[in-house]
């Protein structure tokens, strides 16, 4: 891709940002700043220890389910709305490439999350700062584990989206989220259910994303270390996994007809 | 903006060849619905092309093909000399597509910004560009607004000012006069011939025929998927006269009754209006002459493209009902 095809992705990523913003995606931010709100004065009664453990516990949660929300809601929708409406017909008649298209909406929202995300964690120190807690540089190193786990659940969303209605797309990403986060319970499925061949059970354990690599939670909220090496296996795991889902989704919606 | 420019001689602005199309059709999909069958025709340049033919007789479905928006089932096509597959014509092409949505959460002047993106424009030329087309296409005073408040006529006049963002050499136009008042009609017309005049081709899709009568240098007429027929509009209709209108006043409805070669016969208060077989004409004019009677006017009658798509689509009632002849 040359700079031209970079900036016609620029260009989409930034309309795809800029309709998030307009279709007040950001909403859910208003929703997190009650919420830290509320944590802040109710933990006003419990000892510092306590206040800053449930306060990091929950504005992690928050992180994560809000993200986890607007990258399969928002994530399925982004070129299926595209393709239910057609808007995208008079835009691939130009030199955009239906690739560029593609990791164009995947950047957008990326950039999308990355506001939600960036903009959370400083309402999360905020109100740490509040109940005079001291600041946590490992939060950080957690949250960009959790904004790696959404980066993935977009690029899942995108290639389900190409394949099938938003509903079932919407719903199949939920459930490989779901399954992701338990992928424990999968490897020794066979414990419970020895019928099922170990095949099976290894196949599906390779296949599904395994979420828990992204969650740092326990460990930050428990003051335990987060070595830099398991971010790198992280970032690492993240960045191979986005690139096949985006290639088989970029595959897949390059040889689409457009009704 | 400049006059068009690099067309090699001998090439035509587009070549379609052998193009044939079918889509999936049943519950699981099995079966095939051929909506395009063996399709061939050139375009060439500088000159206005109207594709007709009734609703799902596969005009949408060739523009769709020639915009690499579906794959052909087989043949091949090539827009100024290149491959649909090259990205090459594509900076010199401009698509209008049928019911065109843009994003209505941007104003007119943010969406012109966007494609003029995606054509790599420096900023200050998509500026002057949008400024320019929303001022032709009548959006000047509501660049501003967001496109959820705009009515179908001025999104459709929105997705004109899209289509010649980048000053294409040809401009593909899907039903461009759809949901158009009379002004917005009159509008697009004006465009689609300034465009002829500045050296561009203008391939659109109708189904409204007196636009194609007035417009087309020449037209493709398309039924169920196959071309029916391609060339100048005198060349398909004909140039024979059909008959002669001849106005009168002053002679009795007795006297006409009586006149041989007069087909048929129209009271308009004190005048007659007659139609009149062309050979028939001098005894006619003498005869009324004869009676004390004058004759006000006479004119030859052709057939119309709208009754030479009638005769051909003869047989084919649901077809003849798609028509707009409303329009």
């Amino acid at each position: 891709m040359g700079t031209g095809g970079l900036s016609r992705v620029a260009a989409v990523a930034a309309n795809t940002f800029r309709e998030t913003v307009r279709e007040r995606v950001f909403y859910n931010l208003l929703i997190f700043a009650v919420l830290m709100t509320l944590s802040g004065l109710l933990m006003a009664r419990l000892s510092i220890r306590q206040q800053d453990k449930i306060i990091k516990d929950l504005g992690l949660a928050c992180i994560d389910v809000f993200g986890i929300v607007i990258a399969i809601f928002i994530g399925v929708g982004l070129v299926a709305k595209e393709l239910e409406r057609r808007s995208l017909h008079p835009l691939l008649a130009k030199p955009l490439t239906r690739d560029e298209f593609f990791l164009g909406k995947f950047a957008g929202l990326g950039m999308t999350l990355l506001v939600n995300v960036a903009v959370m964690t400083a309402g999360l120190y905020l109100t740490l700062w509040t109940v005079e807690s001291r600041p946590d540089p490992r939060m950080l190193k957690g949250i960009y584990a959790l904004y790696l786990g959404l980066l993935l659940i977009v690029s899942l969303a995108l290639l389900l989206s190409t394949l099938t209605s938003t509903t079932m797309a919407a719903l199949v990403t939920l459930c490989l989220v779901v399954a992701g986060r338990f992928s424990d319970v999968i490897r020794n499925m066979r414990v419970v259910a020895p019928a099922v061949p170990d095949w099976l059970v290894q196949a599906l354990y390779y296949a599904i994303p395994n979420f828990r690599n992204f969650d740092f939670k326990d460990r930050i909220a428990y003051g335990d270390p987060v070595p830099l090496a398991a971010l790198g296996w992280v970032t690492l795991y993240a960045a191979v996994y986005i690139g096949i889902v985006l290639g088989v989704g970029a595959r897949v919606f390059r040889s689409k007809d457009l009704v | 903006m400049s006059q068009a420019s690099g067309n090699t001689p001998g090439v035509p602005a587009i070549q379609v060849s052998s193009l044939s199309k079918s889509f999936p059709t049943g519950w699981l999909g099995l079966d095939r619905r051929l909506v395009l069958r063996d399709l061939s025709l050139v375009v060439h340049h500088n000159e206005i092309f109207g594709y007709l033919g009734p609703n799902g007789s596969g005009k949408t479905t060739t523009l769709k093909i020639l915009m690499g928006l579906l794959f052909p089932d087989r043949g091949s096509v090539t827009i100024l000399g290149s491959p649909l597959g090259s990205a090459a014509w594509r900076y010199r092409c401009g698509f209008l597509p049928e019911h065109p949505y843009f994003y209505d959460y941007l104003t007119a002047r943010e969406y012109l910004d966007y494609v003029g993106r995606l054509f790599s424009l420096p900023a200050a030329l998509r500026a002057e560009r949008a400024r320019d087309l929303l001022e032709r296409v009548g959006l000047a005073q509501v660049a501003g607004i967001p496109l959820r408040r705009f009515s179908k006529g001025m999104v459709q006049r929105l997705g004109i000012a899209q289509a010649l963002m980048n000053d294409p050499e040809i401009v593909f136009l899907d039903e461009p006069m759809s949901g158009l008042d009379p002004i917005g009609r009159h509008l697009v017309r004006n465009i689609i011939l300034e465009l002829k005049r500045r050296g561009r081709t203008v391939f659109f899709s109708t189904h409204i025929l007196s636009d194609a009568e007035t417009l087309c240098d020449r037209v493709a007429l398309l039924r169920s998927g196959e071309l029916l027929k391609v060339g100048r509009l005198d060349e398909i209709l004909g140039l024979d006269v059909l008959h002669l209108e001849v106005v009168i006043s002053g002679v009795d409805g007795a006297v006409l009754a009586a006149l041989p070669g007069v087909k048929q016969r129209h009271s308009m208060g004190e005048r007659w209006r007659l139609d009149v077989e062309e050979p028939a004409l001098g005894s006619v004019v003498r005869a009324v002459e004869a009676a004390g009677g004058r004759i006000l006017s006479v004119y030859p009658v052709r057939q119309s493209l709208e009754e030479y798509f009638f005769k051909e689509m003869a047989g084919s009632e649901s077809d003849e009902r798609e028509w707009g002849l409303a329009d």
